[in-house]
């Protein structure tokens, strides 16, 4: 009984992110990508022009309402703290680096999760990527790394990213003639604004409430044989099927024409190694960092806008994949971006202390 | 008495820890409870008792276990 008081939660959260995947693919967003905070931030750069990518331009109401539900969430909670100031460039760049991989797999850890809840077996490849990646990064957290503390921060600092994702909400409303938006797939693919912010919002809150990260799960497992976060992920996966099968979205249990991605195993992997190595170097998946950026966090804020840079980057110079598969170009970038991690691991292994 | 510190870093909970163990006590790592945090990060439970002279800059408090999901506040660690 005390089990499922312990992870009841988690795994509702879990459950009722699943579900609002699958409605909103339902209702409009890409097949298996109802939510993928790598994709959306994507087109949100994509929007504001920082790429001219023309599929992959729009603002995501679902981001807003992630920033905005944490940040309500938090304030009820109390728990709203404006801190920041812990090593700010060098999240920058592992979030820059974080991105690069998730565009390489074509998606977030999240997505990963909803591309395996559609069938797309691409994604068990992914997974497995994932979960080295995470294991390579225990290793450094084993060995001393750090980033350092963070310290309080004026209080307006916290506000800036629930602000930005207001100013973004304005522009989504008034579609002013420079902002862009797509007219092809899967830019233009996209549930209706009121039922995508709700969505955003509901789960932003109990993401913030139950500290629900893709990460998080296979680190605890892998650290402390803690299971708790990865139940969350299970449940995202279940829900996400389920949810699926009874709204008829397709699911096909297939390597091959699966919705927005390709069948090209070892990229899909390195791609996904990069994102968990760089996510564990960061504290946490790219949701994570969204769901923190909104509770006054301002290091997570520096990493969200080093993804939405390094999307930037990643369409302007052909580095993201597409249906089609990876590009030579974003093999190199993926490459590049490990060895950065890498060195960003080995430059901040502090052994003095103890 | 079981107690729990947390930290502001996973780096801050693993010195903190080695430092318990050299001084003989079975402190352990683990992620920190929901009640105490909101973050994600690690803690350490340990049994001896809590001298503020053990904490360095990465430590943010220590509580006192106190079952059944309870914690009382033993020890807030000043920042700047």
């Amino acid at each position: 009984m005390s089990k499922l008081k312990q992870h009841g939660l988690i795994i509702v959260a879990g459950a009722v992110v699943g579900l609002i995947a699958a409605i909103l693919s339902w209702q409009g967003n890409p097949y298996n990508m109802g939510f993928c905070i790598a994709c959306f931030l994507r087109d949100i750069a994509g929007a504001v022009g920082l790429h001219r990518a023309e599929t992959v331009q729009y603002i995501r109401p679902e981001i807003i309402g992630l920033v905005l539900g944490a940040m309500g969430m938090a304030m009820v909670g109390k728990e709203f703290n404006v801190r920041g100031g812990s090593s700010p460039v060098l999240r920058f760049v592992l979030g820059f680096c974080v991105m690069v991989g998730a565009l390489m797999f074509l998606g977030c850890p999240l997505r990963m999760v909803l591309r395996l809840g559609g069938g797309d077996l691409n994604a068990v490849l992914g997974l497995i990527g994932f979960a080295l990646g995470i294991l390579v990064g225990t290793f450094f957290l084993r060995a001393g790394f750090t980033l350092k503390k963070s310290t309080p921060q004026p209080k307006a600092e916290g506000f800036v990213m629930p602000l930005i994702s207001l100013g973004l909400l304005v522009l989504l409303v008034l579609r002013p003639a420079f902002i862009f938006f797509s007219s092809e797939a899967p830019g233009s693919k996209a549930a209706p604004i009121a039922l995508a912010l709700i969505a955003g919002l509901v789960v932003g809150a109990l993401a913030q409430k139950t500290r629900l990260c893709m990460v998080g799960g296979i680190r605890d497992a892998i650290l402390f044989q803690d299971f708790h976060l990865l139940l969350g992920f299970i449940a995202i996966f279940v829900a996400a099927l389920v949810g699926n099968l009874i709204l008829g979205n397709p699911v096909n249990f297939s390597f091959t024409d699966q919705p927005v991605a390709y069948n090209d195993g070892l990229w899909n992997l390195l791609g996904m190694v990069l994102v968990g190595f760089g996510s564990v170097l960061l504290g946490g998946c790219p949701l994570r960092q969204l769901i923190l950026s909104g509770s006054g966090n301002s290091d997570s804020s520096v990493a969200v806008l080093g993804m939405v840079v390094g999307a930037a980057f990643c369409h302007n110079f052909g580095l993201a994949s597409s249906a089609k598969g990876p590009t030579a170009n974003g093999q190199i970038a993926v490459i590049l971006g490990l060895i950065v991690v890498a060195a960003i691991g080995a430059a901040n292994l502090n052994r003095k202390k103890a | 008495m079981e107690q729990i510190a947390t930290f502001h870093t996973h780096f801050g909970a693993l010195t903190f820890q080695k430092k318990l163990r050299a001084l003989g006590d079975s402190a352990a790592m683990m992620p920190v409870p929901r009640a105490l945090s909101a973050s994600c990060g690690t803690c350490v439970k340990f049994g001896m008792d809590f001298d503020p002279a053990m904490a360095d800059e990465d430590l943010d408090a220590v509580y006192a276990v106190e079952g059944s999901g309870k914690y009382r506040l033993l020890f807030q660690n000043e920042e700047e």
